[in-house]
């Protein structure tokens, strides 16, 4: 038996916990190899064109999976944290597994509705018979459940960097972007700097946000908004919740003030126009600084 | 007291006496256009989906038609449709102060009978439940006049359109549950003389998103364009459906759901298990094509096109998936109907 994991979407949140479950049980595993463009052109043969690119970039790495594991693990993820979604696409993206990939592996995707520690424990029961090594396996990889590999943060000027944890992390999509702002003398900041409980805060309008990777960018915007300089928010075309929240995010933004930057993205966007645009984008809030600097002065 | 709502196809009729028999003025602007779409699209976000659009311009039209109180469904779940209302209310209060916004939840009817329309309407509830039970009734009288004039459309579509007014002016003026059981012995008079079924045709199964199934504006008069090429449209989707569908009262749900196991475990929200379901059904029975419409980026339907995808393999049915947004021309849209059309003839007549 050797489990495949795609190394996309829901890979960058919980990744190292399902290693580290997986080493514990001693499961043979293989984890698909960062994302790269043949990963992605193969990707965009699965699904039809208006999806989001991560849903076509995991489509990619289950191709790449197909002749190297005997089994595929894809939970379905369709409500955590009490009653809060994950995305429409999340949920269908086993079912599209299926009708492309069900002769290549067996397909292991547990559904997780509110139940994240017991899901992971019935299928640990499967693949052994000792529920205390189960147990154990599953407490030792807890501690990875919010270790994310956190951008450095130090010195002034900030960015907000918002998007989605498949975004940022897959830095086939995201290191251009981040380079230019590095490039143009900025720090960044993540959502992934803020604690847990901000992050599930539910005060004011992220109480109405029933996506639960949603309310944290929301959080993390409205938490962080006074401390940075500017805010880029990238988005895939065709994402659902993004379109909306960004949408609120950007008109908080505009009354506060503060420079917003929606960088739309799919799978023909070239790292050059982004970096074009973020480069001017990060003109307008240097002049901005400059200005508050002499007015400060005089 | 002058209320708006979306238009919503020929069940604008029933929501339109709902709103009457609570005492107030229903004020819905003039009928959709293009100016609507345009109007609706400018003050949008330019990624949200296309009934957010036409839905928006509905209103900004509404308003300026004189309309005060304006009502929109809500209900935040797997889909953008739950936050359509937080989005529209603040743009249009940008655009028009006087008015007020009210996000009606789908989901929670305790609330929508003991506290939303009693508070909205300043009536009692009983009132609201009755009224409710009679928007089941005229919605159940205009499913049942479209299935007749999808039946005339098909074999006879100059007289279907010349019927069509008079059946109108019919059904507009039901307004209580015995004039519904009246209406409908008359819907039959009218049609059936110009039903005739001697000739062979092609039965086409409409699913998709709800509100492109229901607003002929969204879908660009599918049904009439489809009706024009000799196609009988079969389709499961009304407001009255709905209506069950939120009293859980609908047993064809069941079906549906049950029907889409094979191809969606899981409801990836929005309508895409209803979408998937019917077409397995469709499939099942015979159906000879299957046309799919949703709005371009569509969440669910985005999974169940996907779905379809492998259903059209699995039972080697027709499909033609289209997806609609602002940019969408309509004749592009008839030659891909029309060439579509052909095919499942060919298909269908060549054995
Ligand atoms: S949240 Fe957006 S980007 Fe992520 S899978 Fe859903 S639609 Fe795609
Ligand atoms: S069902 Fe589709 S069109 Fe309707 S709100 Fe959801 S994403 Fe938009």
């Amino acid at each position: 038996m050797k489990v495949g994991i795609p190394r996309a979407l829901l890979y960058y949140r919980y990744g190292e916990f399902w290693k580290s479950f997986f080493k514990c049980l001693n499961v043979d595993f293989i984890i698909s190899p960062p994302t790269n463009k043949k990963i992605l052109d193969q990707g965009v043969k699965y699904v039809s064109s208006e999806v989001c690119l991560p849903v076509k970039i995991i489509c990619g790495h289950l191709d790449w999976l197909k002749n190297k594991a005997t089994h595929l693990f894809l939970p379905r993820f369709v409500e955590l944290n009490n009653g809060l979604y994950t995305c429409p696409k999340m949920i269908g993206i086993v079912d599209i597994a299926r009708f492309h990939f069900q002769n290549y592996f067996q397909i292991i995707s547990p559904k997780i509705k509110n139940n994240f520690y017991w899901t992971h424990f019935k299928l640990g029961l499967k693949l052994t018979k000792n529920p205390l090594k189960v147990k154990n396996a599953i407490d030792n990889a807890q501690k990875y459940l919010n270790s994310y590999p956190k951008l450095k943060a130090n010195g002034a000027p900030k960015i907000l960097l918002l998007s989605h944890f498949y975004n940022i992390y897959d830095y086939y999509i995201s290191q251009p972007i981040i380079e230019t702002f590095k490039n143009q003398g900025f720090t960044i900041i993540t959502k992934e700097h803020l604690d847990n409980k901000r992050l599930n805060s539910t005060k004011g309008f992220a109480k109405n946000i029933r996506w639960v990777y949603e309310r944290e960018l929301y959080n993390a915007f409205y938490y962080f908004l006074p401390q940075v300089q500017g805010v880029c928010n990238i988005i895939s075309f065709g994402c659902g919740p993004d379109s909306l929240i960004s949408e609120v995010m950007l008109n908080e933004a505009h009354i506060q003030n503060k420079p917003f930057l929606q960088l739309i993205i799919d799978e023909h966007t070239s790292a050059t126009g982004l970096i074009t645009r973020i480069e001017a984008f990060c003109e307008i809030i240097k002049k901005r600084l400059d200005n508050n600097v002499s007015s400060i002065i005089l | 007291m002058k209320v708006a709502f979306p238009y919503l196809g020929y069940d604008t009729i029933a929501l339109k006496k709902f709103v009457e028999l609570l005492g107030a003025e229903s004020c819905l602007g003039p009928p959709l256009t293009a100016r609507t779409l345009s109007l609706g699209t400018k003050y949008s976000p330019e990624l949200i989906c296309l009934p957010f659009k036409i839905t928006l311009g509905n209103f900004i039209e509404a308003l300026e038609a004189g309309a005060d109180t304006l009502l929109m469904a809500a209900g935040a779940r797997k889909c953008r449709f739950g936050y359509y209302h937080y989005l529209q209310e603040n743009i249009l209060k940008k655009i028009d102060n006087r008015h007020c916004f009210y996000a009606i939840s789908q989901y929670t009817p305790y609330e929508f009978f003991f506290k939303k329309m009693p508070q909205i309407f300043g009536v009692t509830p009983q009132k609201v439940i009755y009224a409710t039970w009679l928007l089941l009734h005229y919605s159940a009288l205009i499913d049942y006049f479209r299935k007749l004039i999808r039946l005339t459309r098909a074999y006879n579509f100059y007289d279907a359109q010349k019927k069509e007014l008079e059946a109108l002016r019919i059904i507009e003026n039901v307004s209580s549950f015995k004039e519904v059981q009246k209406a409908k012995k008359e819907l039959r008079k009218i049609f059936s003389p110009i039903i005739n079924t001697s000739n062979e045709i092609i039965r086409i199964g409409l699913v998709g998103e709800i509100y492109l199934m229901l607003e002929p504006f969204a879908n660009y008069e599918i049904e009439k364009e489809l009706g024009k090429l000799g196609v009988l449209v079969v389709s499961k989707r009304s407001l009255y459906r709905h209506l069950k569908h939120l009293l859980k009262l609908d047993l064809f749900d069941l079906r549906t759901i049950s029907n889409a196991y094979k191809y969606l475990k899981d409801s990836p929200g929005g309508e895409a298990i209803k979408t998937v379901g019917e077409a397995h059904i469709f499939a099942k029975k015979n159906i000879d094509g299957i046309i799919h419409i949703y709005p371009f980026t569509c969440m669910p339907e985005n999974i169940a096109y996907e779905a379809l995808q492998k259903l059209a393999r699995d039972y080697e049915i027709p499909i033609l998936s289209i997806s609609i947004d602002e940019h969408t021309s309509k004749t592009g849209l008839l030659t891909r109907l029309e060439a579509f059309v052909e095919v499942v003839k060919r298909k269908k007549f060549k054995g």
